[in-house]
């Protein structure tokens, strides 16, 4: 049973309201080492500058969107085993199956619950602690 | 809770900024931007404005932004045709949306009319066959409930799940997995040196680096020292050696293994750990001169193929999963991350959110002060060391000149901090005009022109009212309506035009219209009905389209909804006034009208002239300043009975003792015992100020008048000079003025002046 203070995160989206209202949720959860990025590529340059073990991240964002993240994530040896979980609309079917394709560990439909992330992110890595 | 109230209030002023990003991208559609970017961006703002309200649950906002979304949406696609007309309703819709959002801040209403009718007219783009809007009510009901997000206190697991059709089988990532992978495990160099019976038997070095990279994340150096100069190359000899670096779980055997059908065919060292340090250096240079060799081995598979194949999330599970292709670093480490963002550029232009940082406007504020009284020290140490008489070759002079270089450029930056661009003004812009134009039901189009002109952040907050107002009074009193447009041969839709620029030291902001111009008859004639000016004044055409500014003049004939609130031409003309500006209008009949507002670009500080009269020292902002001279008896000419004028060149400019017009001195000295400072006031009018002597140039730091003590004529601001004297800052204008009332004809511009006639 990992520790969820002993998880590092990495927020990825656009919005400031969003990474907010993640970070809240995240600490409700017991998260401690929570960073965060406007986009795809600064959460790319964030991680190979320094890992993350999970990595929450918006699909619809400006520069680099979702899937282009997580592709280039999971062709980056370093960082390629970060567990990733896809923030989505309920109406992106066809997004979420493309990041399964991609290697997406998990996904979570917005608006969430703190409870409905942390089922999410428990699905990845066991009961959290 | 506080906390999400304190997310609540950020997600408002994320959606000011969301919904300025909306209507510049709507507002760039209309104008025929149809870019995918410009359409992607559109959708994005209505997208997380929809998203933030879902998190708090604001519901009539989620439903309308989702029917303005699914539109959106469709247009992006390709379903919808993007064209001008549907911009228009775009526009109109997105500030409804502005409506809802305001709303749900709890500040004003939405006319739910109006909404429901909107949401049905964009149902009706986006399904042409959809109820019509007289239906509108129920559809906006029926439709977007059924599809807005859950609350968010619904328990939406589940439902996911079912709703969107995957089910993820529960997985463990450890973070141990994670870090073994992420921080080098086990090393390994691996030398290869090929002879040519490898190149013979038709072995590739770069399938055996793809071997070895299947083992796990390899870095390939390449050592071609051994390489002769091309006229005594052999070309069927090896002469190259590859160093590798291999992290990897597998033993030794199992890389011996990748060269099994080369053996004999190389020289193979396998040695744990880093190879020397030299060696990879050696090699590293080497690398960056035999770039053909490199790209072969680049163009082995892209990686992303790999990780498309299928049940990938069970590899990701593997703690040792096998590394996916071969990966070769080149000597420079960004080519990596280059190579998988393609769209990286080298300028970053900071968006919303990007490398900018949030801060307490007070915090600034405070450091402004700080850099002022710096500034004033600064100057205060430098007039003790003038005093003592040191050498200006001195160590201690020269530090003191540095010390003056860094405190302007200290002063410099952080007045650069608080300069914000006018665009958070002008954005506000459009909407005012669509809604103005609407009410008056005059056709306006707004062309906006240097919104990128930056000011310092105080005077940004103050130009809303006054731009405000004058667009406003453009439309409702310069534009005529579409039918005299027409009868008068112009283009029935108004242009109104909105710009700010720099000019000298201040920034100007000219708001005009292509309208009727100014009908100075009937603007004389109201300003005699109502006592403000003699019948038998005499005013040039300048003067009577001034008139418009003085106190309780307003020439709409009837109070339309739009101007007349009470609020006349000449509060704004005050509120401008008290900020150091000045406002002025200019205009041609059937051309139309550009009223002209310009202010200091900063309230902080000012560059001045510092100088002596009558025993006061005085500072005159160096802006109004065209030359400073010494005049001649015989270019001084006395004019009425007490007035003299100047001759400048070709031509005379009124004389105006400065102690005079400042009541220091009841008689005047001869003009030419002293320094005359040729000065421009704001309407171009000149005038050549008195003074006993000139001190000098110095940056000052405006202290209010106002707020320490009370407003006096002709005097602008004070300040503390560098030996801790109280100076006051002229102010040019002021002083013109008062000369004119009391040695010239009364001028209109002087309402105080007029209205007591």
């Amino acid at each position: 049973m990992p520790q969820a203070s002993s998880i590092s995160v990495l927020v990825v989206d656009d919005q400031l309201t969003m990474r907010a209202l993640i970070r809240n949720a995240l600490q409700q959860i017991g998260f401690k080492d929570i960073r965060e990025a406007p986009d795809g590529e600064e959460a790319l340059k964030n991680l190979l500058a320094k890992p993350a073990n999970l990595v929450i991240s918006d699909f619809n964002m400006p520069k680099m969107d979702g899937l282009a993240l997580l592709r280039a994530v999971r062709s980056h040896p370093p960082i390629r085993q970060t567990a990733f979980v896809m923030l989505t609309g309920r109406a992106d079917r066809e997004l979420v199956q493309r990041a399964v394709q991609f290697g997406v560990n998990n996904y979570c439909v917005k608006p969430f619950t703190v409870q409905g992330l942390r089922e999410k992110i428990e699905q990845v890595f066991g009961q959290l602690t | 809770m506080d906390e999400l109230e304190a997310i609540k209030v950020t997600f408002f002023q994320e959606c000011e900024e969301l919904l300025a990003d909306l209507e510049g991208g709507l507002l760039a559609m209309q104008e025929g931007a149809g870019d995918l970017e410009t359409v992607n961006a559109v959708f994005r703002a209505v997208h997380s404005i929809k998203g933030g309200a879902g998190a708090f649950g604001l519901e009539p906002l989620v439903r309308f932004a989702h029917v303005f979304e699914t539109l959106l949406d469709a247009v992006r696609s390709g379903s919808v045709p993007n064209t001008v007309e549907l911009a228009a309703v775009l526009l109109r819709a997105s500030d409804i949306l502005a409506d809802h959002v305001s709303a749900a801040r709890g500040l004003g209403d939405v006319d739910m009319g109006a909404s429901a009718a909107m949401a049905a007219e964009l149902e009706t783009w986006t399904d042409p066959n959809a109820a019509p809007a007289a239906h509108a009510p129920v559809v906006e009901e029926a439709a977007p409930v059924a599809a807005a997000p859950a609350p968010v206190v619904a328990d939406d697991d589940a439902m996911d799940d079912d709703d969107l059709g995957f089910v993820f089988v529960p997985q463990t990532i450890t973070v141990e997995a994670q870090a073994a992978d992420a921080e080098p495990g086990n090393v390994w160099t691996v030398s290869i040196r090929p002879k040519s019976d490898l190149y013979r038997k038709a072995n590739e070095t770069a399938l055996l680096l793809r071997e070895l990279s299947r083992l796990g994340p390899i870095k390939a150096t390449l050592d071609d020292s051994a390489l002769p100069a091309l006229g005594d190359l052999d070309p069927e000899a090896a002469f190259v050696t590859w160093s590798v670096r291999l992290e990897t779980e597998e033993d030794e055997s199992a890389i011996r293994e990748v060269f099994e059908f080369v053996d004999g065919d190389c020289d193979l060292e396998i040695t744990r750990g880093e190879g020397g340090v030299q060696d990879t250096m050696a090699a590293l240079l080497t690398v960056a001169e035999a770039p053909a060799v490199i790209e072969a081995v680049e163009t082995a598979p892209a990686p992303i193929i790999e990780i498309s194949a299928p049940a990938p999330v069970a590899e990701v599970v593997e703690p040792v999963a096998p590394a996916p292709a071969p990966v070769v670093e080149a000597a420079k480490p960004a080519a990596a991350p280059a190579a998988a963002t393609p769209k990286a550029t080298p300028v970053e232009v900071p968006g919303p959110g990007q490398s900018v940082i949030r801060v307490d406007p007070e915090r600034i504020d405070r450091l402004i002060d700080l850099v002022g009284e710096l500034v004033i020290n600064q100057a205060m140490l430098a007039q003790r060391v003038g005093e003592y008489g040191i050498a200006p070759s001195s160590n201690l002079a020269m530090g003191l000149d540095e010390l003056e270089q860094l405190t302007r450029e200290i002063q410099d930056s952080v007045m650069a901090i608080r300069a914000q661009p006018v665009k958070s003004v002008f954005q506000r812009m459009p909407r005012l005009v669509r809604e103005v134009a609407n009410m008056t039901s005059k056709q306006a189009r707004l062309v906006m022109e240097g919104e990128n002109t930056e000011v310092d952040k105080t005077v940004i907050e103050r130009l809303s009212d006054p731009i405000t107002h004058m667009l406003r009074n453009a439309i409702d009193h310069g534009l005529e309506s579409p039918e005299e447009r027409k009868a008068a041969g112009k283009n029935p839709e108004g242009v109104v035009r909105l710009a700010a620029l720099h000019r000298s030291g201040r920034i100007v902001i000219e708001v005009s219209d292509d309208g009727k111009g100014i009908n100075r008859e009937r603007v004389f004639g109201i300003a005699v009905k109502k006592g403000l000016i003699s019948p038998d004044l005499q005013l040039t055409d300048e003067e009577i389209d001034n008139l418009i500014f003085l106190p309780g003049f307003s020439t709409a004939e009837k109070i339309s909804d739009v101007s007349g609130r009470g609020v006349g031409m000449d509060v704004v003309k005050r509120s401008v006034q008290a900020l150091g500006g000045r406002i002025s209008i200019a205009s041609r009949p059937g051309q139309g009208s550009t009223f002209t507002l310009s202010l200091p670009l900063t309230l902080a500080v000012l560059d001045g002239m510092v100088v002596d009269v009558a025993g006061e020292t005085l500072v005159v902002p160096l802006a109004a300043i065209v030359e400073s001279l010494r005049p001649k008896p015989e270019e001084v000419r006395p004019l009425g009975p007490v007035g003299s004028v100047l001759a400048v060149r070709d031509s005379f400019v009124p004389l105006i003792d400065v102690g005079q017009a400042l009541g220091y001195r009841d008689h005047s000295p001869a003009p030419t015992d002293g320094v005359v400072l040729l000065v421009e006031g704001e309407d171009g009018s000149r005038a050549a100020l008195v003074a006993d002597a000139i001190h000098g140039q110095r940056q000052v730091v405006i202290k209010s008048l106002e707020q320490n003590y009370q407003q006096v004529e002709g005097v602008a601001a004070a300040t503390i000079l560098g030996d801790g004297r109280v100076a006051l800052i002229l102010d040019v204008d002021a002083t013109i003025a008062m000369r004119r009332r009391d040695g010239g004809t009364p001028r209109p511009t002087e309402p105080t002046l007029i209205a007591a006639e």
